[in-house]
């Protein structure tokens, strides 16, 4: 089932250069996107019933992170999600709270950075609007599990270099740009080592939030929890990635946490991100 | 970048036939969830979840939102119809906490299911399972779109995932809302806490 080398190579070099023309929304918020070809997903953790390996259609996703910029126009135009304005139920109270005011993000917040301390909601509310959605946690896994220069980002080892020295540092009070990161070999930037990003279905990750519980799930408070077991111990990046995922709420914002937006790709329209 | 139509349907072909992409029906939902408008009039809390607007349906096949459970308390669940183990209890937790309540509040309580399983929990589905559980019409049984689902799903906090046997894991919670849509009580687990979440939505209607 797996593309051979060659196939999947040339897949990624069509991905590249269909993805360099990509852009042009008219409302600030033009972001290039890149083709993640189809592939398969390895879940770090799985139930008995769930497969080895999960395939995934191939997507356009954003090029790099969503930035303080390309929110700022969003929120501009619509006034519910600025944040003096914005419902409890759909973000917290640290919901942009690194911003100078409702539409001045200001000296913490540059506008080409990506943007964090924004919720599930608000990302989400982002994506429709720009005609987008939210990646799936396979999609998001898939694209970032290639390396700069190889398939196999775990074996990149100037990848795992940079994705472990971001997680051994504090966040930063300001996030740095990822305009000028290194592509991965899907031509995606950023996809480690600046901000974690939201997933369309963060909520599929059954942990308890009660570490010693999570071994084997409380089969009353979750059905069909089974037991779990992880493919790969070694990917303590996977690992964190799955633990925040399990303790997030969807109004929940932190000051790492950001997203970028993806969309289906469609054979009959290449073109099709806006 | 400029190619003849030709050469650019030609390409395509190849980039399909290359990735194996699986031209995934494309479904806009542009508007079917949408949360309020600026424009709402009727001021809601801000905690409601009534503010969603996302379109379900109902077993009878009527379109219908949330906001429409508004005046009325209401015990609301996620399930799915072929739950073979905790979905049952769950239901018959309903059916006794119902028998927990005084006759004046039972006749206004609206007790809601929401179906995970948007492919074959169809409306005719769910009418099927009302029929089998004896549900009357105090109990409302409701399919959403994919989007509807994880959106209502993560305004109650709840997780849920499907399996590759198209059966879903998720959480146990049994969730009150007040006449305005606040949440006022969740019982999460399958044992006890019935007694409280009685207690919880008779202190809401006060």
């Amino acid at each position: 089932m797996t593309p051979r080398p060659f196939l999947q190579l040339s897949a990624i070099a069509l991905g590249l250069w269909l993805g360099t023309v990509r852009g042009a929304a008219a409302n600030g918020t033009e972001q290039g996107s890149v083709l993640i070809p189809a592939g398969f997903y390895e879940p770090l953790i799985r139930s008995p019933k769930d497969l080895a390996k999960k395939p995934v259609a191939a997507f356009w996703l954003d090029e790099q992170p969503i930035t303080n910029g390309q929110f700022l126009a969003f929120v501009r135009a619509h006034p519910r999600w600025q944040r003096s304005h914005i419902s409890r139920l759909f973000a917290d109270s640290s919901y942009l709270e690194h911003w100078t005011s409702d539409l001045n993000p200001g000296t913490q917040a540059p506008l080409n950075v990506p943007v964090v301390q924004i919720s599930w909601f608000a990302a989400r509310a982002y994506a429709r609007w720009v005609g987008r959605r939210l990646p799936t946690t396979a999609e998001w896994e898939l694209a970032a599990a290639a390396g700069y220069t190889r398939p196999d980002g775990k074996n990149d080892e100037v990848l795992q270099h940079d994705l472990y020295a971001w997680l051994a540092r504090p966040v930063p009070p300001i996030q740095s740009t990822v305009t000028t990161a290194r592509r991965n070999l899907h031509g995606a930037r950023g996809l480690h080592g600046f901000v974690w990003e939201w997933v369309d279905d963060f909520n599929t990750a059954l942990v308890t939030g009660e570490s010693r519980a999570d071994s084997g799930l409380e089969r009353d408070r979750f059905c069909g929890a089974g037991s779990l077991g992880a493919k790969d111990s070694s990917d303590y990046a996977a690992f964190m990635r799955q633990a925040l995922r399990a303790s997030l709420q969807a109004n929940n914002t932190t000051t790492s946490l950001g997203f970028r937006c993806a969309q289906d790709f469609s054979p009959l329209d290449p073109y099709s991100p806006r | 970048m400029k190619t003849t139509p030709t050469r650019l349907l030609l390409i395509v072909f190849a980039a399909c036939a290359l990735i194996g992409a699986v031209g995934r029906a494309e479904i806009k939902t542009c508007c079917a969830e949408k949360i309020t408008s600026e424009s709402t009039a009727l001021a809601l809390s801000p905690d409601s979840l009534y503010q969603l607007e996302s379109h379900f349906t109902d077993d009878t096949g009527q379109t219908f939102t949330l906001g429409e459970l508004r005046g009325r308390p209401v015990v609301l669940n996620m399930f799915f119809s072929s739950c073979g183990y905790a979905c049952p209890l769950l239901v018959t937790d309903m059916q006794a906490i119902r028998g927990q309540l005084p006759a004046a509040i039972r006749a206004s309580t609206i007790f809601v299911l929401v179906s995970f399983d948007t492919d074959r929990d169809t409306p005719a589905a769910l009418a099927t399972y009302r029929a089998q559980r004896s549900l009357d019409k105090s109990w409302k049984l409701l399919h959403g779109s994919a989007d509807a689902v994880r959106e209502l799903a993560a305004l109650l906090g709840l997780k849920y995932k499907q399996e590759i046997d198209g059966s879903f894991s998720h959480s146990n919670l049994l969730t009150v809302l007040n006449a305005e849509g606040v949440i006022v009580h969740q019982r999460s687990g399958l044992e006890g806490g019935l007694p409280a979440t009685a207690a919880a939505l008779i202190a809401a209607v006060k």
